[in-house]
């Protein structure tokens, strides 16, 4: 067989090889990073994240890992336990129900804000809203995946 | 005072995509010494010996290759924890489109020649790519301005309907001066950005179900209406442009943002039988609709008028078989105009091109490609801080894979054919230049370490409360 021709045979399935090396080579990158989300711990469904406390607790810049069901209030019961002068003993909760985020005031003294309008007994809220109870400042953000 | 210095810049190296990097440029070198080597086993056999390594315009590959390493020399620098898949995935597509481009005829482009011209689109998309991966560390512009975006996207759109060019029946290009472009191109990713803003505001919204049609339960009407005009403009680009392919895009890539925001399969199905419906009327009223979906039904009863692009395309493939005939192997008269050559090969039908020259195995490879820059961008989609972000990254994937599903599924003769452009493979610049500013955005968008900025926050008065310790 011509050697040219031949030499041609071999690179063309040398070049389609490579291009399935490459695929190879992605899809392992690809299942890597897959498992290594995977393996992170607790199935948390969003996080709070504190953006001002003047009383120091919960600290700013904490985080807090969230579950179905979150009270948010001055008592020491309550899930957060949010230290503000202007906040309630029990002021807030907030639920994931369906496919949503919902935050309930409980009939606090000064109510509970989101995006700086005050929430007249249940509202929905979403990922990267901000929520505020007397002074404290929380934003709701998505689980660290 | 002091002044706050600029936040240190730490190189950050990265393996990953420098290892896909290596991949992709020997794989580019290898099919350019192919098309070499069979260019001068064509030509004679007195040629076939001629000394040195074999590359087809080597200067252009080193120049391509060249600006992609130089990308990811750049963001290795800005040393960004960002995608590290999407530019070696993107480069080794741009790369085929180049090893294609120099092998057809080179007339098909005025001025430097087919080649040419796409190497300085390419190189151009690159660098766009590497600006907004490296320099976009915030999204307020896209966020905060959606309205603006929206009212330019529509202006533009106008702009065309009036001050359009036609071309081959259809009003797509838009010349200023001495500017041309296609904005549809363009529109795609103004409509992504505004979908995300508006999507991520009303979500809480659109997830209620207070109207009910028959079985159906919908949101609230007003905050449909949107969606109603998003339709209406979809099938405005059809009767007005007689832009199928960009409609069919826009309208999928509404329908499944929809879907990725309110998680509900039921709106997916009014908006297809909406989309059947209006598909329905426009194949009455509509005569260049009625051709496609025509020439899609039996090509072959047209095969030397109006189907034969999709006849030859199909032969194409048939030439093609499982390992293709070879890059630079394929029918020499393929890209030239009739007879003998596909019309629009190099803007609507580079798969059948490569789908002839490397075969089964090598278009499968690259729908591969497309897939892998889907996945990557809903995973940094998953992963996103906020609702705007995860739709944003998800609409921006989405636009790419369907877009190229739309036109590999029209070349394969799947659904009618709409020209459409495949992405980073076919001719031309706005395509090129957009497609490299959604990759750009996906590639910003995956650095986790820039937060949203925060929402308005208003200063009230405040009462003590004096229940302290009670319930």
């Amino acid at each position: 067989m011509d050697p040219v021709v031949l030499s041609i045979w071999i690179l063309r399935l040398v070049f389609l090889a490579l291009l399935y090396w490459f695929l190879w080579t992605v899809v392992r990158i690809l299942l890597r990073d897959l498992r290594a989300a995977a393996r992170e711990p607790g199935a948390e469904l969003g996080r709070l994240l504190v953006l001002a406390s003047p009383g120091g607790e919960p600290a700013v810049g904490a985080a807090f890992s969230l579950d179905a069901v979150t009270t948010l209030g001055r008592d020491v019961n309550n899930t957060i336990v949010v230290d503000d002068e202007f906040a309630s003993g029990s002021h807030a909760v907030l639920t994931y129900r369906g496919r949503a985020w919902y935050v309930e005031d409980l009939g606090s003294t000064n109510g509970t804000f989101v995006n700086g309008q005050p929430v007249d007994g249940i509202a929905a809220i979403g990922f990267g809203d901000e929520l505020q109870l007397g002074n404290v400042r929380l934003r709701l953000e998505r689980a660290r995946r | 005072m002091t002044l706050t210095a600029a936040p240190r810049i730490h190189p950050r190296l990265r393996r990953r995509e420098l290892g896909l990097l290596v991949i992709a440029g020997l794989a580019l070198a290898v099919g350019s010494m192919t098309l070499e080597l069979t260019r001068r086993l064509a030509a004679g056999d007195e040629v076939a010996t001629e000394p040195g390594l074999p590359f087809a315009n080597p200067a252009a590959l080193a120049i391509y290759l060249g600006a992609v390493f130089a990308a990811h020399a750049i963001l290795v620098l800005t040393g960004r924890r960002t995608d590290e898949v999407l530019l070696p995935t993107v480069g080794l597509l741009g790369g085929i489109s180049l090893l294609l481009m120099e092998r057809l005829p080179q007339d098909l482009a005025g001025g430097l020649g087919l080649g040419t011209t796409q190497l300085v689109w390419l190189t151009t998309s690159i660098a766009v790519i590497t600006a907004i991966a490296a320099f976009i560390r915030s999204d307020a512009w896209l966020r905060l301005y959606k309205y603006t975006w929206a009212a330019f996207g529509v202006g533009l759109l106008l702009l065309t309907f009036v001050l359009g060019r036609e071309v081959n029946g259809q009003r797509l290009t838009l010349a200023i001066g001495p500017f041309s472009g296609q904005p549809s191109e363009l529109l795609k990713v103004i409509l992504v950005v505004f979908l995300a803003g508006y999507l991520s505001e009303n979500r809480a919204l659109l997830v209620e179900q207070s109207t009910r049609l028959g079985p159906i339960r919908l949101p609230p009407l007003p905050y449909l209406a949107p969606m109603v005009a998003m339709w209406a403009i979809a099938l405005s680009v059809v009767v007005f442009q007689r832009d199928l392919g960009a409609a069919l895009l826009f309208f999928a890539v509404f329908l499944l943002l929809l879907y990725v925001t309110t998680g509900r399969a039921s709106f997916v199905a009014l908006g297809l039988v909406a989309f059947a419906a209006g598909g329905a009327v426009l194949y009455e009223i509509v005569p260049h609709v009625r051709t496609r979906v025509d020439i899609w039904l039996d090509p072959f009863a047209t095969a030397s008028g109006a189907g034969y692009q999709v006849v030859q395309a199909l032969h194409a493939f048939a030439r093609g078989g499982i390992l293709g005939t070879g890059l630079g192997a394929g029918l020499p008269e393929v890209g030239s105009l009739p007879p003998g050559g596909i019309p629009a090969l190099h803007t609507d039908f580079p798969l059948a091109a490569l789908g002839e020259e490397m075969g089964l195995i090598g278009v499968m490879a690259i729908l591969g490609l497309y897939l892998v820059v889907i996945e990557r961008g809903l995973r940094i989609a998953a992963s996103a801080a906020d609702d705007f972000r995860a739709i944003l990254a998800a609409g921006l994937s989405l636009v790419i894979g369907v877009q190229a599903f739309i036109i590999a599924a029209g070349v394969l003769k799947l659904i009618p054919l709409t020209g459409i452009t495949l992405p980073f493979i076919s001719y031309g610049g706005s395509s090129l230049l957009t497609n490299g500013l959604v990759v750009g955005l996906l590639i910003a968008l995956s650095d986790r370490g820039v937060g949203p900025p925060p929402p308005p926050t208003a200063q009230r008065g405040l009462r003590r409360v004096f229940d302290r310790g009670a319930a």
